[in-house]
């Protein structure tokens, strides 16, 4: 199909774009990260750039001008003394810390590519994440180190560098956190493997750079847009986790649509941003990390946002004007009562993503808050942004909004082609945030690459206006005797029984329809029954979308940020189906 | 007897722990709970109603002598202790509410305890060399409010020193215990020996007791569960510290031996009975939490307030 005729060549969302939005985003002022890092810490250098807050209320803060210096001493460590080389992969393994934004931006001055490594994960991930991104060097937080053991002979890691939660806090409120951590929680576990800690590196290197009057600046010197700044893995559905390639080119371009696109509620230097979500997940890391460091503003530290009331001292203390986070956290702010009694005064803006956010949960936040959750969409694949709901202008609920500047988005079919307005196709992104591809994958990437469009196998509808709604995952959808049946469509259906507390739907083999749909219910009332729900989905879904069974389960699996994995539900029906 | 040295150290502690409860306050909390007044209100019905009945009742039906039942009624009315709010945070219960009931219990005990301690006094019939004149009470109570607004102000100016006094007075709340055990029982082993069942059941049945008929109050009163062990802990424990502080400013020689007897007893017990309750409280609440992140707001909504 020709695609100025195309409804996605035409991009019939610029107009929605409004006077706030701009219709390419600013081309990025830096070649790489390391002189991003390096601006930003000149411009706003004796601003607070970030701050913990501790559940207690117990805090530290470093300035601009600190985190520069500090992750120049860090890159300095790890190119000297490590003796790392540009490219070399250093895996970062921590919640929401000081150290954090220190060591990644330490890595990216060094030349070296960020691993960013989930600190929840097994052993087992751990080793399969090291071994396959090569990494050499791994900075980890000491609360997880003790699972090192046997992981690390099977890696090519050859430096453990142990940071802490509380790092750069002063002295009492440090050693107070880390008695409470080893007495009463008992979270700080011996390591038995060699390591150093951070503050040893940091000095170590700092020693160095003044001794041999050092210039970091130079150890970044010869990347550029396309070189790899970091493996992002991403679960995928099938097989182990992939390493997404994402250069300082694709971070750099994203950050700066992602400021674009809240233009109209930004004013730089002048933000405090809460970062609830992990740092090491994509959404966190480009939007809250990058781009409100690009912004000079100060960003507020949560180590870990479960139990919910761990945000209320960094809401008490601090004058938090943007939040960003997934249906599971905003739902969770909106059922506490010292939250809906004093929403945040200066907020401006929240975002979401990660995980469709419901109806309900967006009105009621406007209805508290005064502000709007302006819900986006993207994927690791794409750095992530791709689209999102205008904060100035129209927001169309369930809607992911419309793609960000300078992204081409296409639905298509299976053979490629176009989809008419109005039906459902797979959604397809070009831009310059589309990531290079595995990481040693290459029949992976050709899969999903091709031609410079990522396929996202996400199925989508776009409206007149080029407002884009996710109707499912393709690879989620359920063929029921040759009907397409969407998963999210029979979940939002049970979902909307009061005794229902959450849903997953998945299709597993059957004999005579080829497959069959299951619902999984975790049930808030006892007294809910298989035929109540089936009854429920009747009124409201075609014969063939109703569940043929429906199991009820204490609790779901889910990702780290609360997505439900429907695949490994689907995964243990298909294994029982296989046994029977 | 504790000698003054050890009384003014005793005051000094004190004052640090209520520098601690100010530092774990802001007016905020306060506005929050008195959104929602029946928490606080069911709490001192509790702290003011069930406890100095319950002491008094155990006075007359274990047959208590003046210097003892003097002891056990003036423990019933003492304002909640500080010590609870430690609890309530290890337990995970509602601080807020375990906070608010502390500090509001101990702002109401300028009037209500001398009134209480008068009329369970004049109930029980003591002799009046063993009745505690209500203005002593007055007037510690109203000196010890000084500390806590300085706490609520510290922090406010730098949250890392308030929650670091918040930490330090909480602590300080058993460690004053400790001390009070370390001094007192060795010079009294002998008296210790020799003391009634009656006395042990007493200090041990004033908290645990009082922690039941609290929880079930609350319940009856509508209060969430997790409401209702906060006011179950916050029942149970008592001031014990200030009631010893109390005897001392009173009473002299033999007779402040043995009147402090119960206060003493009463807070090595708490401690003890407190802990298991609170790891049984914290399971609990774990369990509940779980479940309530992942709650889905209803799809009614309620009308913002």
């Amino acid at each position: 199909m020709n695609h100025s005729t195309s409804p996605y060549g035409l991009q019939p969302w610029l107009a929605a774009y409004g006077e706030h939005i701009p219709r390419e985003a600013p081309a990025p002022a830096h070649a790489h990260l390391a002189d991003f890092v390096r601006g930003a810490a000149q411009r706003y250098a004796t601003q607070t750039a970030f701050t913990t807050c501790m559940p207690n209320g117990m805090h530290g803060s470093l300035s601009y001008a600190q985190v520069d210096a500090l992750s120049d001493d860090f890159a300095v460590y790890l190119r000297e003394i490590v003796g790392l080389a540009a490219g070399s992969r250093v895996a970062v393994q921590m919640p929401n810390c000081l150290a954090y934004p220190v060591v990644a931006f330490g890595v990216f001055k060094a030349g070296c590519v960020l691993v960013n490594t989930n600190p929840l994960y097994t052993p087992i991930e751990m080793e399969h994440q090291f071994a396959d991104s090569g990494a050499e060097a791994l900075v980890i937080v000491d609360m997880f180190a003790n699972k090192l053991e046997g992981v690390l002979p099977r890696t090519s890691i050859r430096k453990v560098i142990l940071a802490e939660v509380p790092q750069f806090f002063s002295a009492v409120p440090r050693a107070v956190i880390r008695g409470v951590m080893k007495v009463w929680n008992r979270t700080l576990p011996s390591v038995r493997v060699p390591h150093v800690r951070l503050a040893e590196a940091l000095s170590e290197g700092r020693g160095l750079r003044e001794a041999r009057r050092i210039d970091p600046g130079a150890y970044a010197a010869g990347q550029g847009a396309d070189s790899l700044a970091l493996l992002q893995y991403t679960g995928g559905t099938t097989g182990r986790a992939k390493g997404a390639m994402l250069t300082h080119g694709n971070l750099l371009a994203n950050l700066e649509q992602a400021r674009a696109m809240g233009r109209s509620h930004l004013e730089d230097g002048r933000e405090v941003i809460l970062t609830a979500l992990p740092l090491y997940h994509i959404f966190a890391f480009t939007f809250n990390l990058l781009a409100f460091w690009g912004a000079g503003a100060r960003n507020v530290l949560v180590p870990s946002p479960r139990p919910i009331g761990n945000l209320q001292r960094a809401f008490d203390n601090y004058r938090i004007t943007w939040v960003s986070g997934v249906n599971t956290l905003f739902n969770a702010l909106l059922n506490e009562e010292w939250f809906t009694a004093f929403p945040p005064r200066h907020l401006k803006a929240a975002v979401a993503g990660g995980a469709a956010l419901q109806s309900a949960v967006a009105e009621r936040w406007q209805r508290v808050t005064g502000t709007r959750i302006a819900e986006g969409y993207g994927l690791t694949e794409t750095s992530p942004v791709v689209s999102f709901n205008p904060l100035a202008g129209v927001a169309k609920p369930d809607s992911i909004g419309i793609p960000a500047p300078g992204t081409e988005v296409r639905l298509v079919d299976d053979e490629g082609h176009d989809v008419p307005l109005g039906t459902p196709g797979e959604l397809i992104v070009r831009g310059p945030q589309v990531m290079q591809g595995y990481w040693q994958q290459p029949d992976e990437s050709a899969k999903v690459l091709r031609e410079g469009w990522l396929y996202t196998g996400d199925v989508a509808v776009m409206d007149e206006q080029g407002y884009f709604k996710i109707v499912d995952r393709k690879k989620d959808m359920i063929l029921v005797s040759g009907f397409n049946v969407y998963p999210n469509e029979v979940e939002d259906a049970i979902a909307q029984m009061d005794a229902v507390l959450e849903v997953a739907v998945v299709g597993v083999p059957d004999a005579k329809s080829g497959e069959a749909v299951r619902a999984f219910v975790v049930s808030q009332d006892p007294g809910l029954t298989e035929e109540a729900v089936r009854a429920h989905a009747k009124r409201l879904l075609t014969d063939y979308k109703v569940p043929r069974s429906i199991e009820f389960r204490t609790e779901l699996p889910k990702t780290p940020i609360g997505k439900i994995l429907r695949k490994d539900l689907r995964d243990e029906a298909r294994r029982a189906a296989t046994a029977r | 007897m504790l000698t003054p040295l050890e009384t003014k150290l005793l005051g000094l502690m004190m004052a640090v722990i209520m520098l601690g409860m100010g530092a774990s306050l802001t007016f905020k909390d306060f506005q929050l709970a008195f959104r929602r007044p029946a928490g606080v209100l069911v709490g001192l019905a509790c702290q003011y109603g069930i406890m100095p009945l319950l002491g008094f009742a155990l006075a007359v039906a274990l047959d208590f002598p003046p210097a003892l039942a003097i002891g056990v009624i003036l423990m019933g009315c003492m304002p909640g202790g500080t010590t609870s709010n430690i609890f309530a945070y290890f337990s995970k219960s509602a601080l807020a509410l375990s906070i608010m009931m502390t500090s509001v219990s101990t702002l109401v005990a300028v009037a209500a305890v001398p009134i209480l301690l008068d009329f369970y006094e004049g109930l029980a019939g003591l002799p009046s060399e063993f009745v505690i004149p209500a203005s002593n009470v007055a007037q510690v109570l109203a000196i010890l409010l000084v500390p806590t607004l300085i706490g609520i102000g510290l922090r406010r100016w730098n949250p890392n020193v308030g929650a670091t006094i918040e930490l330090i007075g909480g602590f300080l709340g058993v460690v004053v215990i400790l001390f009070l055990i370390i001094s007192w029982v060795p010079r009294n082993a002998q008296l210790l020996a020799t003391t009634h069942w009656s006395v042990y059941l007493a200090t041990i049945g004033l908290g645990v007791i009082g922690m039941l008929l609290g929880y079930f109050l609350a319940r009856l009163l509508r209060q969430d569960p997790r409401r209702s062990r906060t006011i179950a802990l916050e029942t149970g424990i008592q001031n014990g510290p200030l009631a010893v502080l109390i005897v001392t400013l009173t009473f002299s020689g033999t007779m402040q031996q043995e009147v402090l007897l119960i206060p003493i007893l009463y807070s090595l017990f708490i401690v003890l009975s407190s802990t298991v309750v609170t790891l049984w409280f914290r399971a609990i609440t774990n369990r509940e939490e779980h479940a309530r992140d992942n709650a889905k707001v209803p799809v009614r909504l309620a009308a913002p307030a």
